[in-house]
């Protein structure tokens, strides 16, 4: 075990720890931002658009992730679009987690019973003003849990990414492994180093939701 | 645009590399299986050391991108003495990594038996054996099976990945085949329409299953 190497190559996987977060970030935002859209999408009651989001999210959960990615980046530019690696991944994430984010946020809305929403409206409350003070509140309560889960399925596939030579953290440890010959240490420090952020994150994601939900122990 | 003569060509590569994925999906089916039941055996003993051992292996599983997990088993193994097995570094990999979730489902799913069951066994005379084998072994079974399902249309959705390591299963022979052709629309269309047809095959039998397991609990 040569331990100095991680420390001569730290700078290098900083680099691919940054583009890692970046992504991982662009890539929840973009696919909450997607799965919300599909949500509306599905709750429009117009036939065709509704089949329309049902064929998509089946063949999503269908096919493999690194196949997605394959087919954008070698498939569709045959079709003549074409994107450089990091939109590559970033739409490949986007189009992969939506359905997930989208699947979330609809069990969620779905969970507020009706009556609280006719109350509200028999209250004369406003379109705005029921999903402020009646849906928001409550949905984001129950969407936290499992959108914490997806987030970190998709920073964890963020790491597919250096298949395709994005300079991300996996990918950075790639090239230093065929620098240094030490694959093994490298790599286990890198599990580490994932291990150590998004355990980080499930905790405070978990203080979170935890104040989120404060309204449950008032009541 | 779509060229139907490199499609035919390349049919027999990918219907033989569909069967590697195949007998990659079932091998780490099996070992999410066992690596599941055993840690989840360990997390309800009353051995501290075997709960803490748990406890961390699903955290760190869930915690890690299985291509990480996949490159650390396989340059681990070599230090180990074994040498040149991507096929079984890949199964490991995704076994392992599977099995950390196998643990939480099948937790879920003996915690779910009413501790009714287990006094009502105790006092008829039943041995622990027997009452994990007879009472809560086929109930948590039963109840966990749509969630098992859940987490095996991962698993054959995670298979993919052992292309990092040179395992020539679907996803990588379609690679091979469109590095040679420089096309790939006729490759890795095919190919996802492979993974749909695999991944609904597998959830309707595991449908049927929990149908005929529910009439026999019934």
């Amino acid at each position: 075990m040569e331990l100095s190497i991680i420390f001569k190559y730290a700078p290098m996987l900083l680099q691919g720890l940054q583009l890692t977060i970046i992504i991982s970030i662009g890539g929840i935002i973009c696919s909450l931002a997607l799965g919300s859209v599909l949500v509306a999408l599905s709750r429009s009651g117009i036939r065709a658009v509704v089949i329309l989001v049902r064929v998509y999210t089946e063949i999503i959960l269908g096919i493999p992730v690194l196949v997605l990615l394959y087919l954008i980046y070698f498939v569709l530019p045959e079709v003549g679009i074409r994107f450089s690696e990091i939109p590559t991944g970033l739409l490949t994430l986007t189009l992969y987690y939506s359905p997930y984010m989208a699947e979330i946020i609809r069990g969620a809305i779905n969970a507020i019973p009706t009556g609280q929403v006719e109350a509200a409206r028999t209250v004369g409350m406003s379109n705005f003003q029921i999903a402020k003070r009646i849906m928001v509140p409550q949905a984001l309560g129950l969407a936290i849990p499992p959108l914490t889960g997806i987030c970190i399925g998709l920073v964890k596939d963020s790491a597919l990414l250096s298949i395709i030579s994005v300079h991300e953290l996996a990918y950075q440890t790639k090239q230093a492994v065929a620098r240094t010959f030490a694959p093994f240490e490298l790599w286990a420090f890198v599990a580490f180093c994932y291990w150590a952020i998004l355990s980080f994150w499930e905790v405070s994601m978990r203080k979170v939701e935890k104040r989120v939900t404060r309204y449950r122990e008032i009541g | 645009m779509f060229n139907t003569e490199l499609f035919f060509n390349s049919v027999p590569t990918l219907a033989t590399a569909a069967v590697v994925t195949f007998k990659l999906f079932v091998c780490c089916v099996c070992l999410s299986l066992m690596f599941g039941t055993l840690s989840v055996m360990l997390q309800l003993s009353n051995n501290r050391a075997g709960y803490w051992l748990s406890r961390t292996y699903v955290s760190v599983m869930r915690g890690t991108p299985l291509l990480v997990q996949l490159f650390v088993v396989f340059f681990g193994l070599p230090l180990l003495g074994i040498k040149g097995q991507a096929f079984l570094a890949a199964a490991l990999a995704i076994g392992l990594n599977s099995g950390a979730y196998t643990t939480e489902i099948l937790r879920a799913g003996i915690q779910n038996v009413p501790v009714g069951h287990l006094e009502a066994a105790a006092s008829i005379g039943m041995s622990r054996l027997r009452t994990w084998t007879r009472v809560v072994l086929p109930q948590a079974f039963t109840v966990s099976l749509p969630a098992l399902t859940n987490e095996f249309t991962i698993v054959l959705k995670s298979t993919p990945l052992a292309s990092v390591v040179a395992v020539t299963e679907l996803t990588y022979a379609g690679v091979i085949i469109q590095a040679r052709a420089f096309s790939a629309i006729e490759v890795f269309l095919p190919i996802a329409v492979g993974y749909i047809v695999i991944a609904l095959s597998f959830t309707q039998l595991a449908r049927w299953l929990e149908r005929r397991l529910r009439d026999f609990h019934t």
